[in-house]
């Protein structure tokens, strides 16, 4: 009889935990988008953080390191060989640029416009190898606040924009992809000049061109890049191509879906852009 | 009192190397049907010993993985904190199943789980694949077995 008692009131007491903590796990959930405990936390202890994501890192990293010296000879030099080449041409590509740049600082002037004319400085970054839940659009890198990192700095990588920082810390700092469901940046198509705003879906592979009008002139194939008016991505950037174009009747818009042109899910090194 | 120390040590470091598991890159494929490691590993402690890991382990692990993985704080908390509420309430049942019970049972207390983490998938507007989602819970099912009998090693070997 004592024991039964026991048992109840021990079940109380757990039932009162779980309203406890439910409570506070629901109100975090609500209050933390606008008071951002979770990255002030995250700040605060990224001493103790960096390690553990070291820790998870450590198996890729041995992996790639194992495989580095398990080339052989001749495919370091057939490697060699081909981004020997590759420098080669983008070099040749790259010394029109100069000549590009007055033509362009001209016809700017005979427009009667000013051009930003922004020397960029870049930094590589590296990312951090670990596995975040797998829905979320977000990547770590390993530079922070030492590197003069800042808040909604552009991230880059050889293809396109890949997204921008969205949480800074000491020693690494949290990109928000462009594919992520909250992101959303201005582009423009090239070809005619109109601006699209781009949003991401989730899906890694997919973005969406959004409020373009029924009889706007888009065609697949049209690629877009930043516009620099969003005062966040600077001016020129690829981000996509756009893939599938579908008209729907009872739509108002176009449901367009755009192909992010950076690679987003096999990046070893990315970009960050001044 | 020594043996609940060496339980409370034991059970940190492995949820600990749950967290790191839970961190360890795959390949995309992989990736994406990835059992929830942690969650079965708390689940494997709290019905070995209900008395002393009980919701608060669940609710700071929750935490940790939170912050660790950038979910929405509170989003994991709130979920391994009702499925070791439903372990707690049914622990004297579960305990005394045979092997293959085990696995259904498990099945049905993992329900809730992923019935929460697609609702709060939903919304957060963040696409997921079903089918994913349904194979998820099949391999964390099929790697009970062993993930229990190695379990059931390390706690014979460390916590008595």
């Amino acid at each position: 009889m004592l024991n039964n008692d026991l048992h109840f009131k021990e079940n109380n007491l757990i039932f009162l935990k779980l309203v406890l903590f439910l409570s506070i796990s629901i109100t975090l959930l609500v209050l933390d988008k606008n008071l951002l405990i979770s990255n002030k936390i995250r700040s605060n202890m990224s001493h103790l953080i960096e390690p553990i994501y070291k820790l998870a890192e450590l198996p890729v990293n041995i992996y790639s390191k194992f495989s580095e010296y398990s080339h052989n000879k001749n495919q370091l030099i057939e490697e060699n060989k081909r981004l020997r080449k590759k420098i080669l041409v983008q070099s040749g590509l790259i010394q029109k640029i100069p000549s590009l740049k007055e033509e362009n600082k001209r016809l700017k002037k005979l427009l009667d416009s000013q051009g930003s004319d922004k020397s960029s400085k870049i930094l590589i970054a590296e990312l951090i190898k670990i596995n975040l839940s797998p829905f979320s659009n977000k990547i770590v890198i390993n530079k922070g606040k030492n590197d003069n990192l800042f808040l909604g700095q552009t991230v880059i990588d050889s293809k396109g924009v890949l997204g921008q920082i969205s949480e800074l810390n000491n020693d690494f700092s949290i990109v928000t992809l462009i594919t992520d469901p909250g992101h959303a940046l201005l582009g423009i198509n090239p070809r005619t000049d109109k601006k699209i705003v781009i949003s991401g879906t989730g899906d890694n592979r997919i973005l969406h061109a959004k409020f373009i009008s029924l009889n706007e002139d888009v065609v697949e194939g049209d690629y877009l890049i930043t516009s620099g008016l969003d005062n966040i991505f600077p001016e020129g950037y690829l981000i996509g191509e756009i893939t599938k174009i579908s008209r729907n009747k009872d739509e108002d818009f176009l449901s367009v879906k755009v192909s992010p042109s950076s690679s987003l899910s096999f990046n070893r090194e990315v970009m960050l852009l001044w | 009192m020594v043996i609940i120390n060496k339980i409370h040590i034991t059970t940190s470091i492995l949820l600990l190397f749950g967290i790191i598991l839970n961190l360890i890159p795959l390949p995309e494929i992989l990736a994406s049907f990835r059992p929830p490691i942690l969650m079965l590993i708390l689940i494997y402690w709290s019905l070995a010993y209900p008395k002393q890991i009980n919701l608060t382990y669940a609710f700071i692990t929750g935490l940790i993985m939170d912050i660790l993985l950038i979910y929405p704080l509170g989003f994991n908390a709130l979920t391994y904190v009702i499925t070791i509420y439903l372990i707690l309430l049914y622990y004297p049942q579960i305990r005394l199943q045979s092997n293959w019970n085990k696995m259904f049972s498990l099945l049905i207390i993992l329900i809730p789980y992923f019935l929460m983490c697609t609702m709060v998938n939903g919304l957060l507007k963040i696409d997921y694949n079903i089918y994913n989602v349904i194979l998820s819970i099949l391999i964390s099912i099929i790697i009970w077995p062993l993930l229990f009998n190695m379990l059931r090693f390390i706690r014979q070997k460390y916590t008595s």
